[in-house]
């Protein structure tokens, strides 16, 4: 884990006291500029790899890039029995397993069975399955399925922790999916269209304005310094944080009407998980009344770190963070990233926007 | 990453046959049911000091329903340190943490190998997660602790079709055992933390009987459930109210804050439960 979110926060005990107190204010100031909600731009594009059933890849103004694969196959389900001759399939009978999907994350200089590269994958796995409706569009028929390889690619080193980059670039390309058109009928064998042009998409499209009709989940970063919520951390961010959660949201079904009035779309919470914000390793300062440098008498031991250990917090100087998050703050994040027309809502606007294809 | 070095079984898993017992017998016993109330956890037992030869060691085994076939959690902690750190290694102002949790090749119905598979690494970092809170980290500056839990025995039940069970709900009892083992053997091992650390799993669950309306119970087994549509799991330090890790999944309905709200406090409450089994069995071992 602590490979992957806190490689080498080259930070002295000064410069974060000074991030951490710059961001505890109201508003905090964030050292490039952006608001507390401000995501980090990005360039995005799909369908970059003619060799996959979609694809894509995002690069974001930080210098990290990602690109993502997406690869189906046609499989035997397993367990069912042959030879039951079946009448209408109705829709609620679909249902599909979590073994169809296969996620593998690459991250270059880590590992591959580091243990942060194996949380990132169960994590972007987890929210993809969560929502059960995903597995159900990988259905054939009684007997068949596809299994869709997903596998994601960082190709510039993690500058910055890549959760948020890696899971919005898997969801435009699962956007961008296409699957061939399925010709036969019933349990018989599965048979495909060859046109590729006639490939229908993963997530439907309305035919008129080429919007998807629903859409896969996104991750995204969000963590509390002091009583501020900051979304989207850069790593010199994440490296004062008092807590990080990532926070899985899919896009609630509409329900027909659509009287709420306000802007935005209904939101769903599909995963959370604490991150171990790399803070926690970071070494703490030295205050000038215990520090032998600065004329504080009868302390000439090496180390004035260690004593300061148990010594009482001075203000701007810096301490790792004890203990955990309060509960209260904790929910403050996730309902923050929920919220109609928040943040959320914004990025998934914004991808909206991509062109795909 | 295949392992090369053992002589391993072939690839295809094979499953020990389960033979009917007649049909009135089956019809039985073909679903467990949840006998204890929505607000109870299931008895535990707890020892600290079982491993002679590391630094600090517990034992935590959950209570089974009588019922053959049926296994409950079982989990040994070993804690290793604090150690120094082999010089090689760069200065470190903290204690490096190491997790490392393993499922024992027969612990579930599905055979594990020896090497680590992904979702073992992933309850790993979760672990550290949770301690990583709770350890007074600064007290021991250029050393390591190696933490290292082997699951005996998960929760499972035979009868139930491997389809049925989904295991990914198994990782969250599993987890907050290895939390609460953890933090025992932590505790045994004379390591400085802020406060115990304990795990407890709150779910959403759809019952049958119930008009299938969805309610939160509290320390979920996965088989005694038609369908879990969310659960959480939660570290909790009780004296300073806080939360070390945080661990939800699921599938919300529409007015999902306060839903979600209320399936954390539970958690919290389900930690507070395993609390009181960690204090105690750490005053038996003190006192």
């Amino acid at each position: 884990m602590a490979t992957t979110t806190s490689q080498q926060v080259l930070l002295c005990p000064a410069e974060l006291a000074y991030l951490h107190s710059s961001l505890s204010l109201t508003p905090p100031i964030r050292p490039d500029g952006r608001t507390p909600t401000h995501f980090r731009p990005l360039v995005a594009e799909t369908d970059i790899l003619p060799g996959t059933n979609g694809s894509a890849r995002i690069c974001f103004a930080d210098g990290t890039e990602a690109i993502v694969g997406v690869k189906a196959e046609v499989e035997k389900t397993r367990g069912v029995e042959e030879g039951v001759e079946e009448s209408e399939v109705r829709e609620d009978e679909k249902e599909g397993r979590s073994e169809w999907v296969e996620l593998t994350v690459e991250i270059p200089g880590v590992r591959d069975d580091d243990g942060g590269t194996a949380f990132l994958s169960a994590m972007l796995g987890e929210a993809l399955l969560s929502d059960g409706g995903f597995v159900k569009r990988l259905w054939i028929n009684r007997r068949w399925h596809w299994k869709l390889y997903l596998d994601i690619l960082l190709i510039s080193p993690p500058l910055s922790y890549p959760l948020p980059l890696l899971s919005l670039t898997t969801h435009l390309a699962l956007l961008a999916t296409r699957l061939p058109r399925l010709k036969s009928e019933g349990v018989e064998d599965p048979f495909f269209d060859d046109d590729w042009a006639a490939a229908p998409y993963l997530y439907p499209r309305d035919k008129k304005s080429g919007k998807a009709l629903a859409r896969p989940p996104v991750t995204l970063l969000v963590m509390a310094v002091g009583r501020n919520i900051i979304f989207d951390p850069a790593k010199e961010e994440l490296a004062v944080a008092d807590v990080a959660l990532a926070v899985s949201v899919g896009e609630a079904a509409e329900t027909g009407d659509n009287d709420m009035g306000g802007k935005g779309r209904k939101l769903r919470l599909l995963s959370v998980r604490t991150i171990d914000p790399p803070s926690r390793v970071t070494p703490p300062g030295v205050p000038n009344a215990t520090n032998a440098a600065y004329g504080a008498a009868g302390t000439t031991q090496k180390q004035p770190e260690a004593r300061m250990a148990e010594a009482e917090a001075v203000e701007g100087v810096w301490r790792a963070p004890r203990g955990g998050a309060k509960p209260l703050v904790m929910a403050a994040l996730v309902q923050k990233t929920l919220e109609r027309g928040g943040v959320a809502d914004e990025v998934l606007d914004a991808l909206e926007g991509v062109d795909l294809g | 990453m295949a392992d090369r070095r053992r002589i391993n079984g072939p690839a295809g898993a094979t499953i020990p046959p389960i033979f009917d017992d007649g049909v009135d017998k089956k019809t039985a016993s073909q679903k467990p049911t949840r006998s204890r109330p929505a607000n109870a956890v299931r008895h535990t037992f707890l020892k600290t000091g079982v491993t002679p030869s590391a630094s600090g060691s517990a034992y935590l085994e959950v209570e089974v329903p009588g019922k053959p076939g049926v296994s409950g959690l079982k989990l040994s902690c070993t804690v290793h340190g604090p150690r120094s750190l082999p010089r090689s290694s760069p200065f470190a102002p903290h204690i490096i943490l190491t997790t490392h949790v393993k499922f024992a090749p027969f612990a579930t119905k599905q055979r594990r190998g020896y090497l680590r598979d992904p979702t073992e690494r992933d309850l790993g970092s979760h672990l550290e997660t949770a301690l990583r809170g709770a350890i007074i980290a600064d007290r021991w500056p250029k050393s390591g602790v190696d933490i290292i839990v082997s699951i005996i025995e998960g929760d499972q039940d035979r009868e139930t079709s491997k389809e049925q069970g989904d295991e990914s709900w198994d990782m969250m009892n599993a987890l907050s055992g290895c939390i609460t083992v953890a933090s025992a053997a932590l505790a045994d091992a004379g390591i400085d933390c802020v406060d115990t650390v304990a795990g407890g799993v709150a779910a959403l669950v759809r019952e049958e009987a119930n008009n299938g309306v969805a309610k939160i119970v509290i320390d979920p087994v996965p088989s005694e459930h038609v369908k879990i549509e969310a659960a959480c799991c939660v570290a909790y330090l009780p004296t300073r109210d806080e939360i070390t890790n945080l661990w939800f999944k699921g599938d919300m309905p529409d007015d999902n804050m306060n839903t979600y709200m209320e399936l954390v406090q539970q958690g919290i409450q389900a930690s507070k439960f395993a609390n009181r089994v960690l204090v105690q069995s750490i005053s038996e071992t003190v006192g």
